[in-house]
């Protein structure tokens, strides 16, 4: 049974890994746009590499043909040291293999704030920020979906229910959308009105106060909007669809069974519908949470928060090719690995997968 | 026939559903009657024009309805010119006989009963003469008949004076009325200000200063050392209101925009999903029903598609080629179709699959793709239905993200682009709250007409609720 | 009407769907004494299931109507809240076996698990206690003990519905409401689990109230017939009186249908089906498939009490 177990696990990594791979290299491929990033990059060059042989002194004495030659010269050799004298569908496997390994190079265009142009610590620089901020929303809408929904699943057609089932097309509008407003009444018209408001965007107050405490409070205080604007727009679905989902597993029979043998309701509802369940539940959040973390590059935009969506809008229109890989890439392990991982708690949690029943 | 009037009976029981329609049909009335009334061409032609087009429009204006709830009345467009015969324009274009010089008088005067100063005064001239440049000079004249000098200038064949940005004048003035009053005015008024504001000591501070109410006039006098000469003038007094929707920092009127927004953001709603829904469907049919090696490789690609970033891919495509809306649209159906909904829809035909009745069909001979069409699709398209009316919500929106983001098509009146155009402007940090608010109104409106609909589809469509 | 273990009397439970009113259990009355079964008889959609959960309290979400006198030893269970109701009751003195037990058991809990959860909660016993038990109680229907730490999944239908009915007879209650306990199991599996029966009511003296559309099955183990149709109880009479000489013309249709062994018998059936619960007819319900339908019938025909306690509901029987 182990030799089987092994098997199946070898089997699904290897296609993850493909997966990963097949989808890294589209992205290589469209991130380079046909060639336009290599102009761009060839052309970046030329210009440094003529500024510097004008500027020499070395070369002063030489006359206009004899400059222009060195310069093709010096620039084909540069050319050559980074592999651009090879065709693309050449250079696009080295970049690849690049990728997959995690040696993400050097950005074209950007660079982190402390001033680095490597790709790792650019992505790194900003991995933390997203984390916190949608880690954090996502966990107080997966406690309020779970503990709402339970319980408006035990009060189906009272008031409540019915006004959470009213309310859940709310979030047909993204979180975004309630952003702009959240920072149309809370920043903009409060100041008018108060003389005080909160943030209209960033992550901290600028100058960052030097206190920990202080900066975590600014902190704080500065993801407070975009966390509502999230909550406002996804809880009413969250609580519906958890609703709905509890109500029909409380109409199964052993639910049904589990009342008859006179158990109290909390054990019933520990026992009977929430364990089932686990497996969809823990499922969805898992993704929904690494989802998140890239997915939300209009709600960095809108509140100017410095993570992972806004540095994939920047890598986007400037065509940082580096960069943009590097993202796709980290995203693309992380989303294998998640998957990976629940394929294990599967396993613990649905007694059925273990020896392949049902 | 009686299943369909037998399921609207049932929607209609659902309140939420009714309200959801009625916005609906109400919005695609709104679209008929937009593209019946200002065809695509010339709307994004009046879109894209200059301001030349659009000059006679005040910049950043609010809708005029504004004045209906406002105690302030604010002050509407006013425009005089010598081209169109008007009350309270005259033109005199004297040549003294045997001289050989003109003289040229033209007289605007308005009534000004607004409680708030214009936002910008200009005055357009256009003259036609042989060699000599007229010389002309403009003198404004207040309700008391108090009588200022604007300027003394040369004319070309076409000059444009624009009166409230000449900051000399505006400190000419201001000194002036300093003086009348006997009290400096300490800020820098400007000269739609000073032009109309009452002289006496409202006028020190700028929350205070009053409208002085009543006739204003505008005389332009000159002389041209030529006979045959004429002088065409036009004054526009821009006032703070326009149109239903007020104008944007381009002094486009809004409503086309608002308008237009409308027929694109259905049509793009409706078309993505719709579209993605089907493909998906027979994605998600094709591989459950064939299974084997269709079915493997259906899955690996959709697995990829799904570790693919969506949004930042498209921005990558729509930055570099700067698409228009139609292939933009046809761009987001290729990267959303082979998404997570083909799983979903392949394990709805794994159960299906295996009905008798579908295996009733397989034994009279019908091919593969008869019961797929016929028998595996039907049964799944009630159950699906309430998804495609909700995810018409979500595409509506991603139009209006990118149109936001900057990307998209930057021609298309879209409301997403009318948002990115009063987020590039400031204008939650200004204050033109409408700006914003009017094309968000009808997104939220829009998305949530669809998605109530939807939601109330979904209670009577879905199989799993009803036995609850 | 002392000494009764169980006297229902007028139990009546109607509930609400989009269609309108079902009206499941119409003035249901019947009784049993300690040791006795009871079997109840009817068509599928008649409303037995819903008058086994009406007993228990086992409501549907959207009930309407749910009215009568239930006496338990006396008590008027109508007359306790639902916590006492589930304490003191539900599962500990009244079981109920559910039809059809194939998904009545958590698939992600073991097995054992399940069967001890009411042994720990009512009787406080510890759980080494109450497993031993229950690897008691499957040995005696013929289940292997080690299943105890087994899933649901890894049994066939026959074996699960043993161990429910284990479960049930693990706590010791004084009655046991079986719906259909072999409606959907194989002939050998059946005839294991009616012995499982007949040894248990010898043994411990357990009322029973069985629930079957199967006649035959009904006579191995009844004390008492109750006979139902549209939601009511049309006879109720005792068992050899009821086998031997049928008075409701349903009840006689049923027995017409029951092939026996020996005799050349053209059986019956009863044209036409069962009027819905939603909107029964006025009058006696069975009167339009009725071969002895007359005038009378299109009142709703009295009770005519036939020997203490039984009754039957036909127009037939009427004294003038």
């Amino acid at each position: 049974m182990f030799a089987g177990i092994l098997k199946y696990i070898l089997k699904r990594s290897i296609i993850l890994f493909l997966t990963v791979v097949v989808a890294v290299y589209i992205t290589i491929w469209i991130a380079n746009m046909g060639g336009y990033v290599d102009e761009i990059v060839k052309s970046d060059i030329l210009l440094s590499v003529s500024q510097s042989i004008r500027q020499n002194p070395a070369f002063k004495g030489l006359n206009e043909t004899q400059i222009t030659k060195i310069i093709n010269e010096v620039y084909n050799n540069e050319l050559k040291k980074i592999g651009f004298d090879k065709p693309f569908i050449y250079r696009s496997f080295i970049y690849l293999k690049d990728a997959i390994t995690l040696n993400l190079g050097r950005a074209l265009f950007l660079s982190s704030d402390s001033g680095s142009k490597n790709v790792r610590i650019i992505i790194l620089e900003r991995l933390p920020n997203t984390v916190l901020l949608f880690t954090t929303t996502q966990m107080i809408l997966f406690f309020i979906g779970l503990f709402f929904g339970l319980f408006l699943s035990r009060r189906y057609g009272s008031f409540l229910d019915r006004l959470s089932v009213l309310l859940a097309p709310l979030s047909s509008l993204p979180g975004w959308f309630y952003g702009i407003f959240l920072i149309l009444i809370f920043a903009s018209l409060f100041r008018l009105w108060f003389g005080w408001g909160l943030p209209y965007g960033g992550m901290v107050d600028a100058p960052p106060p030097i206190d920990k405490v202080a900066y975590a409070l600014s902190v704080l205080k500065h993801m407070i909007l975009p966390v509502l604007s999230w909550l406002i727009s996804y809880s009413f679905i969250n609580v519906y669809v958890r609703r709905t989902f509890f109500l029909m597993f409380s109409s199964e029979d052993y639910v049904e069974f589990a009342k008859a043998k006179g158990l109290p309701d909390s054990l019933i509802q520990r026992r009977y519908i929430l364990r089932p369940t686990l497996p969809p539940i823990v499922t969805d959040f898992s993704l929904t949470l690494i989802g998140s973390w890239m997915g939300a590059i209009i709600t960095e935009r809108v509140f100017n928060w410095p993570g992972i969506g806004s540095l994939f809008y920047a890598a986007s229109v400037m065509f940082d090719t580096p960069v943009l890989v590097g993202l796709v890439v980290i995203y693309a392990y992380l989303l294998a690995a998640t998957v990976f991982a629940l394929e294990f708690v599967y396993v613990i949690l649905d007694p059925r997968i273990r020896t392949g029943g049902a | 026939m009686s299943k369909v009037k037998g399921f609207l009976s049932q929607l209609l029981l659902y309140k939420s559903a009714l309200i959801g329609l009625i916005i609906i049909i109400f919005l695609i009335g709104l679209s008929i009657y937009t593209v019946i009334t200002i065809p695509y061409e010339e709307a994004t032609r009046l879109w894209r024009a200059g301001e030349q087009y659009w000059l006679d429009n005040p910049r950043n204006a609010l809708p005029s309805w504004v004045n209906i709830f406002s105690q302030k009345r604010l002050p509407e467009t006013i425009i005089l010119s010598t081209e169109k015969p008007q009350v309270g324009v005259s033109k005199a274009i004297v040549s003294a006989p045997g001289e050989r010089f003109s003289i040229i008088k033209v007289k605007f005067s308005f009534r000004y009963e607004y409680d708030d100063f214009p936002s910008e005064i200009n005055l357009f001239l256009k003259a036609s003469f042989n060699e000599s440049n007229p010389h002309i000079t403009i003198y404004w004249v207040k309700p008391g008949g108090e009588q200022i000098t604007l300027k003394s200038l040369l004319i070309s064949r076409e000059t444009m004076y624009y009166i409230s940005n000449d900051d000399r004048l505006a400190e000419e003035i201001r000194g002036y009325i300093s003086k009348k009053i006997n009290r400096t005015i300490e800020y820098e008024a400007p000269v739609t200000l000073l032009l109309f504001a009452e002289e006496d000591n409202s006028v020190l501070k700028p929350d205070t200063a009053k409208v002085m109410k009543g006739v204003y006039e505008l005389w332009i006098e000159g002389i041209i050392f030529e006979t045959k000469v004429d002088l065409d003038a036009k004054l526009v007094i821009y006032g703070k209101v326009y149109g239903l929707a007020g104008t944007d920092h381009l002094r486009r009127d809004l409503s086309i925009a608002l308008l237009w927004g409308t027929p694109i953001a259905l049509s793009f709603g409706v078309t993505a999903s719709v579209t993605v829904a089907l493909i998906q469907m027979f994605i998600g049919a094709l591989s459950a029903w064939f299974g084997g090696i269709a079915d493997t490789v259906l899955q690996r690609v959709t697995e990829v598609f799904m570790v693919l970033p969506f949004l930042p891919l498209l921005i990558m495509i729509s930055t570099f080629y700067k698409f228009n809306i139609w292939v933009l649209l046809a761009v987001v159906i290729i990267l959303t179709v082979f998404g997570s909904g083909v799983k979903n829809y392949r394990a709805m035909f794994m159960q299906i699959k295996e009905f008798p009745y579908v295996e009733a069909a397989r034994a009279y001979g019908a091919g593969n793709l008869r019961i797929i069409l016929l028998y595996l699709i039907p049964k799944v398209l009630p159950t699906i239905i309430p998804s495609i009316v909700i995810s018409v919500a979500d595409f509506v929106f991603l139009e209006a993200a990118l149109a936001i983001l900057g990307l998209g098509d930057p021609l298309a009146p879209t409301w997403g682009k009318i948002i990115d155009d009063a987020y590039e402007h400031g204008a939650l940090y200004k204050g033109l709250y409408y700006w914003v608010l009017q094309p968000s109104i009808m997104l939220a409106l829009t998305s949530l007409s669809f998605a109530i609909l939807g939601f109330a589809l979904d209670k009577i469509f879905n199989p799993r609720l009803k036995e609850i | 009407m002392s000494g009764e273990h169980l006297s229902v009397r007028n139990l009546t439970m109607y509930y609400r769907t989009i269609k309108g009113e079902v009206k499941a259990v119409v003035n249901v009355s019947f009784s049993l004494f300690k040791g006795e079964t009871v079997a109840i008889i009817g068509e599928s959609g008649c409303g037995k299931s819903s008058l086994a959960k009406a007993i228990i309290r086992l409501m549907p979400r959207n009930v309407s109507v749910y009215r009568g006198i239930i006496l338990f030893n006396g008590i008027n269970l109508m007359d306790l809240n639902e916590e006492e109701f589930r304490r003191k009751i539900r599962w500990s003195k009244i079981a109920y076996v559910p039809q059809a037990a194939l998904n009545s058991l958590n698939p992600v809990v073991k097995v054992g698990e399940q069967m001890i959860e009411p042994l720990i909660l009512t009787y406080k016993m510890s759980k080494r206690e109450a497993l031993e038990k229950a690897a008691e109680a499957l040995r005696r229907i013929g289940i292997n003990e080690s299943f105890i730490d087994r899933y649901p999944f890894e049994l066939s239908g026959g074996m699960k519905q043993r161990i429910i009915i284990a479960t049930a007879l693990l706590i010791n209650p004084e009655l046991v409401i079986l719906d259909e306990p072999t409606s959907s199991l194989d002939v050998l599996t059946q005839a294991n689990i009616m012995n499982i029966l007949k040894s248990i009511k010898g043994e411990r003296g357990l009322s029973m109230i069985f629930i079957t559309h199967d006649i035959s099955l009904s006579s191995e183990l009844a004390d008492k017939v109750a006979v139902m149709y549209a939601g009511q109880i049309v006879e109720f009479n005792a068992a050899e009186k009821f086998y031997s000489d049928p008075k409701h013309p349903y009840s006689q249709k049923l027995m017409e249908s029951v092939p026996t062994l020996r005799t050349d018998k053209k059986l019956g059936f009863i044209p036409g089906s069962p009027p819905s619960l939603l909107d029964p007819p006025k009058g006696c319900r069975f009167a339009e498939r009725c071969p002895l339908a007359f005038s009378r019938c299109s009142e709703d025909p009295p009770t005519i009490y036939l020997n203490g306690d039984f009754y039957v509901k036909c127009w037939l029987y009427a004294k003038e």
